[in-house]
């Protein structure tokens, strides 16, 4: 009886828990090594997000697989909102493209995009080409001519290339590298002749005249790069591929909680520090929540699975 | 010189200086304990001062990083366990000295050693930086190639008596470092449907079992019961006479130099560096049969080594914005969120604060002195009084605990548990570990290069030869394997 009333008891406290949430540490899973673009991101909104929900947030990289490890990992934890996942697109809508993974974009609980970016494709200041047209051209009229360098076989960026170059007959030699600090450094190095992946690595050698990007994979142009072209201005709007970032849950997790990270998220995602954080790596801020952020994976994921088919990479 | 003013009183304030301080003690721990290695503690400790003044939070990566790549050398040296595995080949010489009852020598060597090679790297970063940097654009995947197979050429000075077990031995962490998705295909090798080996087999799961467990095992089979060692250990310090420490000259400068080469490459590392300054003291020595019997030049290269990396490591990270090693993306990271965007602006655009990084590269170095000499080296050197009943399972929580920490998950404790079985019965069949590591590391760094190298030649081979850059590291990898052969030759002949 005594055990009885005991259970009742924690019963009683424990109904309450929801509308305390949370309660203590919440774990965040990053699916990339310490350092990289999607840690720095994460672990800066982890700070910000540590004073709005007053818990301390404990962070775990686990990189390799081009992210499905970390997924796959983070994909055993209990649906208790206490345990998230921040990765970059990567993981979720290409990666299960080009390995067998156990999960699909519909295997999580979406809670709120945060950040996005286009990736670009630049050249040395003597490639003869001047704008995003010339620059297709050229590559046309040279199939197998030029190499550019990306992130990886089968990666987002690979992807975003391919997807532009497959509407225009275009055939380049990927070259695959480590990360697009890997890639940056066999560019100038003139080891490649075009550096291909995110915008900041490149943007200080634009500035000095060691690259030229004329190509950036978003529909719209980008302000930091004037002479790069817009999908739209290619007449390619539809093709935009974007390097972004989410934080998603357990599959299952309560509604409540979900809500309450979500407002959490959208209002130190807008903080005026973190939308400067994110100008510093030409990032902007882009916060979809709920059923809008399943629909968009779902999009993209069905949008690569064609590129990644056409190109044999398919699993 | 106003910039110079800027950059000492951000430096030698308060907070710069305490971070400094006690991170590079801190950093001294960390290295010591197997497990436990310096970029998990960088990338622990560095969120938590984001809202912090940048110098205190560059500080203490400084100290992390130069303290722990000296602390692994305690370990190395008392227990023969590596506490980083930039400290494998401090083991070979600093091991057989304590057993000769020079533990606190080589400690002192080391600790001298380490603060001198960190010294000379600093200095290579605040000077000739940005134009190393840029000679490191000329490395392409054929030179990358080339890199690694001068490195595993260097296998032949861990030959032990049984040349046929070493080899075999290398060919073993070759067949480890291809497990996993292979990056220029997306095919995965060898993992067998697992997800977790995707990511290959992590070093310093496998490097923890393999080096820390079978000296554990070797402790508890000595079976000492008995409670701790009455008959204290001499910690007074040692007087290394001059004449010892002027023969030392020539190995430092030597491995300052292997380690700044080394260092300035993104992708290469301590480990690599510590390597390539052993074999170099050893091949260049009179007396070459004495290294690896507690020769003292031997722990002089490999912490001398290890340590003339970590600054040359940031010389990309800083000038030329592509971090070479996690600690540089790290620090990159750090300074992008307190505003500063990575590349070869960045010492313009904030002067002070990356001009008072390189000094606090050159202090922490300069620490260790302090830090790891008289305080630190006296504490672990008490680990020689522990029995082995205390000592063994001391050993085995603090290496499971650090395992479990890296993605934490509990399949590494047992590939850690695998690997020092497997680490334990080899050194009883008189196989070699040294190179089963070498392996891991430098062939993938080989395969990836090659075939890079050859996507980008069209399936072309030559051109693995005729760039000039690739000839020169060609040419010096034969003479590394054939130098020892004519001076064995020559010395027959004699």
């Amino acid at each position: 009886m005594k055990y009885l009333a005991l259970a009742l008891a924690a019963v009683a406290v424990g109904t309450p828990v929801l509308a305390e949430y949370p309660e203590r540490a919440i774990e965040v899973t990053i699916p990339a090594p310490a350092g990289g673009g999607t840690d720095t991101s994460a672990r800066k909104l982890g700070t910000l997000l540590e004073e709005e929900l007053g818990t301390s947030i404990a962070v775990l990289n686990v990189a390799g697989g081009g992210g499905s490890v970390g997924v796959t990992q983070f994909m055993m934890q209990k649906p208790n909102g206490y345990s998230l996942l921040a990765t970059w697109n990567s993981p979720i809508t290409t990666v299960p493209q080009v390995q067998q993974t156990a999960y699909q974009p519909d295997s999580f609980t979406p809670i709120a995009s945060t950040s996005e970016t286009a990736y670009t494709l630049c050249v040395k200041p003597d490639f003869p080409a001047e704008t995003g047209e010339e620059f297709l051209a050229e590559l046309a009229a040279n199939p197998g001519k030029y190499t550019y360098g990306n992130d990886g076989i089968g990666g987002t960026m690979q992807l975003a290339a391919e997807r532009i170059f497959q509407s225009e007959g275009i055939e380049a030699v990927a070259i695959p590298f480590g990360g697009a600090g890997e890639t940056l450094q066999n560019f100038l190095g003139g080891h490649v002749d075009i550096y291909g992946g995110s915008i900041s690595p490149v943007l200080p050698y634009t500035e000095s005249g060691e690259a030229k990007c004329l190509i950036v994979t978003s529909a719209a142009a980008v302000p930091a790069l004037p002479q790069a072209a817009g999908l739209e201005s290619l007449g390619m709007g539809d093709k935009e591929t974007l390097l972004w970032r989410m934080v998603l849950a357990p599959a299952g997790t309560d509604q409540a909680i979900v809500d309450r990270l979500a407002e959490a998220l959208e209002k130190t995602v807008n903080d005026p520090s973190y939308v400067e954080f994110l100008a510093t790596k030409g990032e902007v801020p882009n916060v979809v929540v709920g059923d809008a952020l399943a629909e968009r994976l779902q999009n993209e994921y069905d949008a690569l699975a064609i590129v990644a088919e056409n190109l044999g990479l398919n699993q | 010189m106003e910039l110079i003013s800027q950059i000492f009183g951000g430096v030698f304030a308060f907070g710069p200086i305490a971070a400094m301080i006690s991170a590079s003690i801190l950093g001294v721990f960390i290295g010591a304990l197997p497990g436990l290695n310096p970029v998990m503690a960088i990338a622990l400790l560095l969120p938590l001062t984001y809202s912090m003044e940048p110098l205190v939070a560059l500080g203490m990566v400084a100290g992390i990083y130069n303290g722990s790549m000296y602390g692994g050398a305690i370990p190395a040296i008392l227990l023969r366990i590596p506490g980083t595995p930039a400290a494998i080949a401090t083991t070979f010489d600093g091991f057989p000295m304590a057993q000769r009852g020079e533990a606190s020598r080589a400690l002192k060597i080391a600790c001298w050693s380490s603060a001198i090679g960190g010294t000379a790297s600093a200095i290579a970063l605040m000077t000739i930086g940005p134009v190393l940097a840029r000679a490191t654009l000329y490395f392409g995947p054929a030179e990358y190639f080339w890199v690694a197979m001068f490195g595993m050429a260097s296998i032949g000075v861990m030959v032990g008596k049984d040349a046929v077990k070493s080899l075999m031995a290398a060919a073993f962490g070759l067949l480890l470092g291809t497990v996993g998705l292979d990056q220029l295909s997306g095919t995965p090798r060898f993992t067998f449907g697992e997800v977790w080996l995707l990511s290959g087999l992590d070093l310093i799961v496998i490097l923890v079992g393999l080096y820390a467990l079978p000296p554990v095992i070797a402790l508890a089979e000595d079976r000492d019961l008995k409670g701790l060692s009455a008959s204290a250990l001499k910690l007074e310090s040692v007087k290394v006479p001059w004449g010892e420490v002027r023969s030392m000259i020539p190995t430092w400068l030597r491995s300052s130099l292997i380690g700044i080469g080394v260092g300035i490459l993104p992708g290469a590392g301590g480990n690599i560096a510590a390597f390539l300054s052993y074999n170099a003291a050893k091949s260049t020595s009179d007396d070459p049969e004495s290294f690896g019997k507690g020769n003292p030049l031997g722990v002089a290269a490999a912490e001398c080594g290890n340590n003339a990396d970590n600054a040359a490591s940031m010389i990309p990270a800083l000038t030329l914005g592509i971090p070479g090693n996690v600690i540089a993306a790290l620090v990159l990271g750090a300074l992008m969120i307190h505003g500063l965007q990575p590349g070869p602006q960045l010492f313009h655009q904030n002067p002070g604060l990356v001009g008072g990084f390189m000094v606090q590269m050159l202090l922490t170095s300069l620490l260790i002195l302090a830090v790891g000499g008289a305080a630190a080296t006296r504490i672990f050197a008490q680990v020689q009084r522990l029995p082995g009943v205390m000592l063994v399972p001391m050993i085995l929580v603090l290496m499971a605990v650090g395992v479990y920490v890296i993605n934490g998950r509990v399949i590494d404790l047992w590939v850690m548990f695998a690997a020092g079985i497997a680490g334990y019965v080899l050194e009883k069949l008189d196989v070699p570990l040294a190179p089963i590591v070498l392996g891991l590391i430098l062939g993938p760094m080989a395969e990836q290069s090659v075939r890079r190298a050859l996507l980008i030649s069209r399936g072309d081979p030559t051109e693995l030869f005729t760039r000039p850059l690739s000839a020169v590291i060609a040419l010096a990898t034969i003479g590394l394997i054939v130098w020892p052969m004519l001076r064995a030759w020559k010395r027959r002949r004699a």
